[in-house]
């Protein structure tokens, strides 16, 4: 408050100094003006004194003598004029042209006389408004200033990174395998976040998932390309921001957690972006004080309408907010993702709902689906309803997007998420928009395809759910039917 | 320590100075080449009003030396290049000066700097 106060001070003096700056160049183009004003007016009583010269032969006139005396002469030689022509040039000529010269001369003059009043006009406009400048630093003026509370910055900053910035306690998934082995703890404490949740797996867990993270890293790039293929809006932001969420839980990517961060990171770079700049705004502005009046404007997220492929042919469309997925997330991270949870989820208001909801039941205990988009068998689907608007709503290519990137990151065992998406995605294409009615439409349950990975509750994975991811993947193999068709394939097979 | 840089400071202050100086004269001079261009600009349009007829005088001293017209409109032109000319000598010049300057300022910053952690060394000692 006291450093806003101090600066609105320096503001304030600064712009007076500005003012009063403008002002001296005012004043500076005045008095220049006034110069070529006489100057001017000598001209106009020369051109006078010349057309009458030549009138009379000679004159009787008192002649200067001395700056004191005067003494009474003749002039003569009305017609013959000598001229300076400045720098020390002289010309004699008729009275004429002389008058020509003067003629001349005058037009000089009227052109720095314009130059000057254009210049005058200049900064008087310049003084005038730093006198509004000033009037606004002193709060004496009717402006107003809005302020824009600016919210979490890791929307935008999770939306910007292509290739996700490691925490820094998160190193690349091997390492902290790796490192696992080693020591629980110090794994624990090199990936932060991650290691903690890490830090539960067992050794086999952990080449497990090491051997889903390479999958995933081959599947990712397999995702880049296919995005780079797609053209999608949200792609990148979804695949980037999968990555991120990948990398940030150092887990196999769960449809939940990829999906949450590419939704809210899309939705939520508006905001945030538009804070931004709303707040650059502000700062460009005059700093008002607290003492200005002030609109406080908090910029809401818009929840975008989404359209996720949970599964081969299931749509889901729904908004979601990024706060909300996170919090559902750490709710998540923090409990073990129990079947109750089911009943409550069954109205779907955030996409974290969805996570929520769709949740694979193994072995009689919920286990969160990795990805929803990602089609489940449906008997593993505890929220198997799907409907046709469900199913229906496909927001294009940033759906397209998603899915690819939800898939790839489920389907990290099985690398064959690539495949899938494209199988699974011209099928949704077709179907309307429609907001998400809590039921999902599987048309056409991909059989190996179906990523086991990809079996997570709707909640955004927890700790625990990505150890059951990992145990998953071991135990959904078998699971699969023999032949291993890619999503996409098996999407455009059923298109055909 | 304090003290060595205060002292390296001042004299870094005062051929800052110097070069200031350098720079404001070597643009009075320029201005003045300026006005002298404008005037011989007038002179020479002027010239060109009159006809062969006339006769034009040069003013030497205290004398008016008779000039051929041609003559008088040739010098005249001859004379607005030398100007151009030297305006441009000058305004070269004057860049030059201003990157000087700037290096200087740079390096004074340093210094000051430089001079202001040794005070607050200094005064965290004490």
């Amino acid at each position: 408050m006291a450093e806003k106060g101090q600066t609105n001070v320096e503001h304030v003096g600064g712009v007076v100094r500005l003012r009063e700056q403008h002002e001296k160049v005012v004043k500076d183009c005045e008095s220049r003006m006034q110069h070529w004003r006489k100057v001017s007016g000598d001209y106009e009583a020369l051109t006078d004194r010349l057309q009458t010269l030549p009138d009379q032969l000679s004159y009787d006139i008192m002649v200067p003598f001395g700056p004191l005396a005067f003494m009474p002469g003749k002039l003569v030689h009305t017609n013959e004029i000598t001229v300076l022509l400045g720098d020390n040039w002289f010309a004699k000529c008729s009275a004429k042209q002389a008058q020509k010269i003067v003629d001349h001369r005058m037009k000089y003059v009227k052109n720095e006389l314009d130059d000057l009043s254009k210049t005058m006009k200049n900064f008087e406009a310049r003084v005038g408004f730093a006198k509004d400048l000033e009037t606004i630093s002193a709060n004496k003026g009717d402006y107003v200033d809005i302020r824009e509370e600016v919210g979490n910055d890791d929307a935008a900053l999770t939306k910007g990174k292509q290739r996700i910035a490691h925490k820094p306690n998160s190193k690349p998934k091997l390492d902290v395998v790796w490192d696992l082995k080693e020591e629980d703890e110090e794994d624990e404490g090199e990936s932060g976040d991650g290691g903690s949740r890490k830090g539960v797996m067992t050794e086999e867990e952990l080449w497990a998932r090491l051997d889903e993270l390479e999958k995933l890293e081959e599947l990712q790039d397999e995702q880049d390309r296919l995005s780079d293929n797609a053209d999608m809006n949200g792609e990148d932001t979804s695949s980037s921001s999968s990555e991120e969420e990948k990398e940030a839980e150092a887990a196999p990517p769960v449809n939940g957690l990829s999906l949450k961060p590419s939704w809210s990171s899309v939705s939520d770079s508006k905001a945030p972006l538009s804070t931004d700049r709303k707040k650059d705004e502000d700062d460009d502005e005059e700093e008002e004080d607290n003492c200005l009046p002030t609109i406080f404007f908090s910029h809401t997220v818009e929840p975008k309408k989404v359209r996720i492929n949970t599964g081969k042919n299931t749509m889901l469309k729904f908004s979601e907010r990024k706060e909300q997925k996170e919090h559902s997330k750490r709710k998540k991270k923090n409990g073990h993702n129990n079947g109750h949870c089911h009943h409550e989820l069954h109205k779907i208001t955030t996409p974290a709902d969805i996570y929520r909801l769709f949740v694979d039941v193994k072995n009689g205990e919920p286990i969160p689906r990795k990805s929803i988009l990602k089609s489940r068998s449906r008997e593993n689907s505890v929220c198997s309803d799907t409907s046709e608007s469900s199913a229906a709503d496909f927001e294009e290519r940033r759906m397209i997007g998603r899915s690819f990137s939800h898939d790839e990151h489920s389907d990290t065992s099985d690398g064959i998420t690539e495949e899938d998406s494209p199988t699974t995605v011209p099928l949704q294409l077709p179907s309307r928009y429609e907001a998400f009615s809590g039921t999902v439409i599987e048309k056409d349950p991909m059989p190996s395809a179906v990523p086991h990975l990809t079996i997570s509750p709707p909640a955004l994975p927890t700790i625990l759910e990505r150890k059951q991811e990992e145990v998953a993947p071991d135990v959904s193999p078998p699971q699969q039917l023999p032949k291993r068709v890619s999503k996409f394939k098996a999407a455009r097979l059923q298109q055909k | 320590m304090a003290e060595a840089i205060q002292k390296k400071l001042k004299a870094e202050v005062e051929k800052y100075a110097q070069m200031q100086k350098d720079v404001s004269k070597s643009m009075s001079a320029r201005q003045k080449l300026e006005t002298q261009l404008a005037e011989n600009n007038i002179v020479k349009e002027e010239l060109d009003l009159l006809n062969s007829s006339n006769i034009v005088y040069k003013l030497i001293g205290p004398v008016l030396v008779k000039q051929d017209v041609d003559e008088a409109k040739a010098t005249v032109a001859k004379r607005l290049e030398y100007i151009n000319g030297e305006i441009q000598r000058y305004e070269s010049v004057l860049k030059e000066m201003e990157k000087k300057s700037e290096q200087h300022r740079e390096v004074l910053t340093s210094l000051q700097q430089e001079f202001q952690k040794a005070q607050g060394l200094a005064a965290g000692k004490v």
